[in-house]
C-alpha cells in the first residue's frame, strides 16, 4: 500500500467513526465533542486567513456572532432554519466581502487591531439595535435532538476543513494565497490580481463561522453578546491555531480539541472556576514558548503549508 | 453652558491618566515592536497591588506610587526576557507571536487575580477622596484633580528623562533603529528590558490611580486594554506627542458621549472612530505613527 492509500484508509475510518459516534457515547459526552468539533471549523476557518495568507484577524468571532444573530432573528420572523441558516450564511460572507476591502489594504499589526475594533463595534451596536434584543440576547424555541447538532456540526467543519485541504493546500488558489503570505508586493509585480484574492480568502474564511454561528444559536436556543459575539471566541481561534500549529492542515484540528477538551476535562474535575484561566494562560505562554510551530510540528519534520511549487504550476500561478 | 464646561474638565481630567498608561505602551511598541496584548492586566494588578499595601499600611496612594512603580519595574525588568525570547525565536512573525504570548500573559494574570481576589469590588480612599473644588459654579472631584496633576508630573518625568538624558537618547535611537544602533554601541538588549520595565511601571501606576477614581475589580483590565489600543492607534503606533493628543481626544469623547448621547453608546463610537481612523490614517491623527 502507498502512502496515500494508508492515509486515505484511515481517514474513512476516522470518518466512519465520527458518524457511529453518537450510537456509543452518552449525550453529555456528545454535547462536549459537538462543541469540541464546532471549534475545528472555527479553528480551521481563522487558519485559511491567518495561517495561509498571513492576514492575522483579531476579530474573527465577529462573523460567529453574525451568522448567529441573523439566524436568530430570520427564525422570529417565521423562516425555518434551514432558509435563515442559507441566509445568514450569505449575509456573512457578503457582509465580510464588504468589510474586507477597505480592511485588507492594511498589514499586520494594523490589520489585526482594526479586525478587532471592528468585531468589538459589531458586539456594541447589537447591544443598542431595536431588534436584537440587547444585553438580553434573543430566545428560540428549542429543537432537542442533539444528533441533529452532532452531524450539522460535523458537517460544516468537514467542509471548512475540506476546502482548507483542496482549495489552500492543494489547488493553484492555495500557492496564489501563500504567495501573497510570503511576499505581497512581489506576487502583484508577478501579475497577480491581490485585491480580489485576498477578499475571497476572507470572504470565504468568514463563511464558515457564520454557518457554525447560526447553528450553535439554533442549538443552545438562547443567545446574547456576551456569549456570542464575546472577544474570547476570536481569541480562542487563535490560540487553537496556534497551540496545534499554524498553516497547517492538521493544526487547527488538533490544537481545537485539545484545548476545548482539556478545558471540558478540567471543567467537569473542578467545576466553574477561574483557576482554569491559570492553565490556559500558562498553557499559551509556554507553548508559544518553547515549541512556536504548534504541535504538530512535534510529529512531522516539515514544518510549512503544503508543498513547493512544481513547474508546471508556476505557469498558472500568475495566468 | 456650565454643564458643557464641566463636560469638558472632565473630560481633560481623565484624558490625562489615560497619557500615561498610553506614553509608556507606545514607547513599547516603538523599540520592541510588540504590542502587549496585557497593558490593561497591569493597570488591574497596579490597582490591586496599591489596594493592598495601601490598606495594610494605611500609607495614602498616592505616596505608595514609586513604590508601585519601583515594585512593577522589577516585574516588567525581569519579564521581558522570554518576551525577548519569543521575539528573536520567531523573526518571521514575531508581531503574532507576541501578541498571542502576552495574551497568554494576559489569561494568566486575569485568572490568578481572580482567583486570589474573588470578583468584588473594592474602594481604593485617598486622602483627596470626596472633596471638591468649586469655581465660578463649577464643581471639580479634588481626587480627579489630584490624579490628573499626578499623571502629569508622571508623564513629564518619562518625556523629560527620553530627551535630556544620555540613556534617553540611546532609547530613541534604538527605536529608530535598532541594528544601527547596536554598530554605535549600544547594547539592545538592556534598553528593551528597561522600556519594558518602564512601560510595565508607568502603566501600574496609572492602575493605581484609575483605582482611586474607579472602582477596583478584578475584570476592569479589558476596559483599560481598548483604552491603550485606541490612544496609540489614534496617535499612530509608537508616537509620544501622538499619543499625548489622542489620550486627551479619548477623554474628551468619553465624557462628551456619556453626556450628550448616553453611556451605553461610548465604546460603539470609540470602535467605529478607531476602524475609522485606521482605514483613513493608519499612521493616526497627527501622521507620526510607524
Amino acid at each position: 500500500m502507498t502512502k496515500n492509500n494508508k492515509a486515505l484508509v484511515g481517514l474513512l475510518l476516522a470518518g466512519i467513526a465520527m458518524l457511529m459516534l453518537p450510537l456509543v457515547i452518552s449525550s453529555f459526552w456528545l454535547r462536549i465533542v459537538t462543541g469540541a468539533i464546532m471549534w475545528v471549523g472555527l479553528a480551521q476557518s481563522w487558519n485559511m486567513l491567518a495561517g495561509y495568507m498571513g492576514y492575522v484577524s483579531f476579530g474573527h468571532g465577529a462573523f460567529f456572532g453574525i451568522g448567529a444573530y441573523v439566524t436568530a432573528i430570520l427564525m422570529a420572523k417565521g423562516l425555518p432554519f434551514i432558509g435563515a441558516l442559507v441566509l445568514a450564511a450569505l449575509v456573512t460572507a457578503l457582509f465580510a466581502a464588504i468589510i474586507g476591502q477597505p480592511t485588507l489594504r492594511l498589514q499586520g499589526a494594523y490589520f489585526a487591531i482594526a479586525t478587532w475594533a471592528f468585531a468589538e463595534g459589531i458586539r456594541q451596536l447589537v447591544l443598542v439595535l431595536p431588534f436584537t434584543g440587547g444585553a438580553n440576547g434573543m430566545r428560540m424555541e428549542a429543537f432537542l435532538n442533539e444528533n441533529f447538532f452532532y452531524y450539522s456540526m460535523l458537517l460544516v467543519s468537514a467542509a471548512a476543513v475540506a476546502v482548507t485541504y483542496f482549495l489552500f493546500q492543494k489547488a493553484v488558489f492555495g500557492l496564489r494565497v501563500r504567495a501573497i503570505r510570503e511576499e505581497e508586493t512581489a506576487s502583484q509585480a508577478l501579475g497577480l490580481n491581490t485585491t480580489a484574492i485576498k477578499v475571497k480568502v476572507f470572504a470565504l474564511s468568514a463563511l464558515f463561522p457564520g454557518i457554525l454561528g447560526g447553528v450553535y444559536a439554533y442549538w443552545i436556543t438562547y443567545i446574547h453578546p456576551e456569549s456570542v459575539l464575546t472577544p474570547l471566541i476570536a481569541d480562542q481561534m487563535v490560540v487553537m491555531a496556534l497551540l496545534g500549529g499554524l498553516g497547517t492542515i492538521a493544526g487547527p484540528i488538533v490544537g481545537a480539541m485539545v484545548l476545548f477538551l482539556g478545558n471540558r476535562i478540567l471543567w467537569v474535575m473542578f467545576g466553574d472556576t477561574s483557576f482554569y484561566l491559570v492553565l490556559l494562560g500558562l498553557a499559551i505562554a509556554i507553548v508559544i514558548l518553547f515549541l512556536p510551530d504548534g504541535i504538530v510540528s512535534l510529529f512531522t519534520r516539515k514544518k510549512k503549508t503544503g508543498e513547493g511549487i512544481s513547474k508546471e504550476n508556476v505557469r498558472n500561478i500568475t495566468g | 453652558m456650565e454643564l458643557l464646561i464641566q463636560t469638558i474638565i472632565n473630560g481633560l481630567l481623565i484624558g490625562g491618566i489615560y497619557i500615561t498608561i498610553s506614553a509608556g505602551f507606545t514607547l513599547c511598541f516603538g523599540v520592541l515592536h510588540v504590542i502587549d496584548f496585557a497593558v490593561g492586566e497591569w493597570v488591574m494588578l497596579g490597582a490591586f497591588i496599591t489596594f493592598i499595601i495601601s490598606t495594610s499600611t494605611h500609607i495614602d496612594p498616592f505616596l505608595l506610587l514609586p513604590l508601585i512603580f519601583v515594585m512593577f519595574f522589577i516585574a516588567g525588568y525581569l519579564l521581558q526576557p522570554t518576551l525577548q525570547r519569543v521575539i528573536t525565536k520567531n523573526k518571521s512573525n514575531a508581531l503574532l507571536m507576541a501578541l498571542a504570548f502576552t495574551f497568554g500573559i494576559s489569561v494568566l494574570f486575569k485568572g490568578a487575580a481572580l482567583t486570589i481576589w474573588g470578583f468584588n469590588e473594592r474602594n481604593l480612599v485617598t486622602i483627596l477622596s470626596g472633596k471638591s473644588i468649586s469655581l465660578l459654579g463649577i464643581n471639580i472631584p479634588s481626587l480627579r484633580l489630584g490624579t490628573f496633576v499626578f499623571a502629569i508630573i508622571i508623564t513629564i518625568v518619562f518625556l523629560w528623562f527620553l530627551q535630556k538624558t544620555r540613556f534617553g537618547l540611546a532609547v530613541r535611537a534604538a527605536a529608530e533603529r535598532q541594528d544601527v544602533a547596536g554598530l554605535m554601541g549600544i547594547d539592545s538588549n538592556m534598553i528593551n528590558k528597561v522600556v519594558y520595565a518602564i512601560y510595565t511601571g508607568l502603566t501600574a501606576c496609572s492602575g493605581a490611580l484609575i483605582g482611586a477614581i474607579f472602582s477596583i475589580n478584578t475584570e476592569m483590565g479589558v476596559r483599560y486594554t481598548i483604552f491603550a489600543f485606541f490612544v496609540v492607534v489614534a496617535g499612530g503606533l509608537g508616537s509620544i506627542e501622538g499619543a499625548i493628543v489622542a489620550g486627551i481626544l479619548l477623554g474628551l469623547l468619553n465624557s462628551f458621549i456619556s453626556v450628550y448621547i448616553g453611556g451605553q453608546y461610548v465604546f460603539l463610537v470609540l470602535f467605529l472612530f478607531l476602524y475609522l481612523i485606521l482605514l483613513a490614517k493608519p499612521k493616526g491623527l497627527l501622521g507620526k505613527g510607524w
